[in-house]
């Protein structure tokens, strides 16, 4: 006995090209449909990632913009803000924190880098405080610094791997000449970390000469008011707070914007899809009169050819939606990228994480849509008059 | 729906199948797949691995050969080609030691230099382990696989300045793959022209055996994919 599908089924397989075209356009749109709702969850996730992996949550530093001393930095590490580095011991007695550690960075011009010379950056961080801030950090060779003056120095993956050292290697820190022995060198881990060369926090500011510090890390204890103690901090002379909360707010509120253009977009795409599906089954319909009205001779109710029409329809949004998917968990690595191209800032980590949830409500929507499109081609199929249709020749 | 009314539905279906229509299903079905295997190549996950580029393409490549008018970047990787047999022979033609930080798929970067139409040569660059950092060193190579200029991009050391200076860049020119076949990097033992260049710093041995370990890893990489290749 044939059922109600194979009929379905068996329909669309007359017009293979039309078929064929409907469902690669109900396949885009769902790709593009779970590719940004995977983006959305993707991005928000290694966003968050990105920010707990900082170890901290607010930093403080010496009152002017960000940007202007990475500027600086970039310029020579002459004109970097400072920060009197007794400033810890008094944030430190505040009830909302955790852990706090103080950081030099430091940039120093190098002659022999490139033609016209580049700046090579340093992080002196404190081997007593720095390391609780980032448990997760796991070394691929050797370890932290032996001691908080030793001239050592500890390298992010990528800095190794750039400067293609290995543990008991020397660097040196030009203009000044000093060399470093490399103790350790960290796995990857997705962040700006992997970039970044570490030293002893005294070291380095013997190196530069100067006994002060450009920012204060600091974790807040669980269930804190980060608030409150922004607005404590804030009564610290000349300094600017940085809390990585509103870091995320500001990046979530330039995305959102371009999110929403995009999510309209996608919304276009399934509405066009849908009026192939329409017109698909509208074609089918009106091509397939005669045979509906000898179904009608026959016996078969309005509900009858309602429900195998609207069958035609629920195995294109299926199939279109599913293929759809498929799709965009193959190609999720690939959208990655697009999407990487395209973002001015985009955090480490997957930016598309699409799962069997996002991929279920994909189907969901792709289907509801789908079906509420087919009605009307259904209806007008469940009114086709029998003799009418019989007589009609085709036409 | 059941019955009599489904099976006429079903017999007004067209069931004839021919050989040809098998073939052409067959031809879609491959291009298809064709299609999707490319998109999955597409999608391969692409692990970092630092490759040595120029810092300035558009006026090194002319500065590294004059009378070059245009050039193309092209990229290689033992992945590509042949795989980790490939790079175990390269490491044995450079003495035997295992390559640091170079997984397979390290892109190589290679600028193809032309004059007119005509290819001229060749400008490639690699990273070699130096005392204190890395040493980025990139020849000119004309389609012989001579060098018609040596640069160093990137030197860290108190003696760099010694080492990028056109004196000491001067001693690589003319000189080939055969020549770095007379010399062992490793060991610093051999005769020839390569015995012959001076180091211009001697509390720098590291740097000076790097950067000829760094020409003759340029000169066999190119060798291997390229030239051996043409010939």
């Amino acid at each position: 006995m044939i059922t109600k599908f194979q009929v379905a089924y068996r329909n669309l397989l007359r017009k293979k090209m039309r078929t064929l075209l409907t469902l690669v356009g109900i396949m885009l749109s769902s790709w593009v449909l779970v590719s940004l709702l995977g983006f959305n969850r993707g991005y928000e996730r290694s966003l968050n990632h990105d920010i707990e992996n900082m170890g901290y949550q607010l930093m403080v530093m010496a009152k002017g913009c960000p940007y202007e001393a990475a500027t600086m930095m970039l310029q020579g590490g002459t004109g970097l803000r400072y920060i009197d580095q007794t400033m810890v011991d008094s944030i430190a007695k505040e009830p909302e924190v955790d852990k706090i550690t103080p950081i030099l960075m430091q940039a120093f011009f190098d002659p022999n880098k490139g033609d016209g010379g580049g700046i090579a950056g340093y992080y002196g961080v404190d081997p007593a405080t720095f390391p609780g801030m980032k448990p997760f950090f796991r070394f691929r060779q050797g370890g932290w610094f032996r001691d908080e003056t030793a001239a050592e120095a500890v390298m992010g993956y990528e800095a190794a791997e750039l400067e293609q050292r290995e543990v008991g290697d020397m660097i040196i820190v030009p203009e000044k000449n000093v060399t470093l022995k490399v103790v350790g060198i960290l796995e990857r881990t997705g962040t700006q970390d992997d970039g970044t060369i570490f030293v002893p926090l005294k070291t380095l500011q013997k190196i530069a000469a100067t006994d002060k510090i450009t920012t204060i890390g600091i974790k807040l204890k669980k269930d804190a008011d980060s608030a409150k103690l922004e607005a404590e901090l804030y009564k610290l002379p000349d300094v600017q707070v940085v809390s990585f909360t509103q870091v995320k707010q500001t990046i979530m509120k330039l995305i959102s914007t371009a999110r929403v253009m995009v999510f309209s977009v996608a919304v276009i795409a399934i509405l066009i899809a849908m009026v192939g599906v329409v017109n698909t089954i509208l074609m089918s319909v009106l091509e397939q009169q005669q045979e509906i009205g000898i179904l009608k001779t026959m016996g078969a109710m309005p509900g009858d050819i309602f429900r195998l029409v609207w069958t035609e329809t629920l195995i294109f949004c299926g199939c279109g939606g599913v293929a759809g998917i498929g799709l965009a968990f193959v190609l999720a690595r690939m959208t990655d990228i697009l999407m990487r191209r395209i973002l001015p800032y985009a955090p480490g980590g997957g930016l598309v994480a699409i799962d069997l949830r996002l991929a279920l409500l994909t189907l969901t929507v792709i289907v509801t849509v789908g079906l509420a499109s087919g009605i009307y081609p259904a209806w007008k199929a469940g009114r086709v008059r029998p003799l009418e249709s019989i007589r009609s020749d085709g036409r | 729906m059941t019955g009599p009314e489904s099976k006429i539905w079903g017999s007004m279906e067209d069931s004839a199948t021919s050989a040809a229509k098998r073939q052409r299903t067959l031809a879609g079905g491959l291009i298809c797949c064709a299609v999707f295997l490319f998109l999955l190549a597409l999608a391969a996950p692409t692990l970092a691995a630092v490759n040595c580029e120029l810092n300035n393409p558009s006026s090194d490549v002319p500065r590294l050969f004059p009378e070059s008018t245009s050039f193309k970047t092209v990229y290689f990787s033992f992945a590509q080609r042949g795989g980790d047999p490939l790079l175990r022979k390269v490491e044995a033609r450079l003495g035997g030691v295992p390559t640091l930080y170079a997984p397979l798929n390290v892109p190589y970067t290679l600028y193809e230099v032309y004059k007119g139409k005509k290819k001229v040569g060749y400008v490639h660059g690699v990273n070699q382990k130096g005392q204190f950092g890395v040493l980025e060193v990139f020849v000119s190579l004309d389609m012989d696989g001579t060098i018609k200029a040596f640069y160093i991009q990137r030197m860290a050391g108190p003696w760099a300045k010694k080492f990028t200076s056109p004196r000491f860049g001067k001693q690589f020119v003319g000189l080939s793959l055969k020549d770095f076949e007379r010399y062992d990097t490793v060991s610093g033992k051999g005769s020839g022209k390569v015995a012959a260049i001076a180091n211009p710093a001697p509390e720098a041995a590291t740097d000076f055996f790097g950067l000829l370990r760094a020409v003759k890893k340029n000169l066999v990489l190119m060798d291997e994919f390229f030239y051996s290749a043409e010939r």
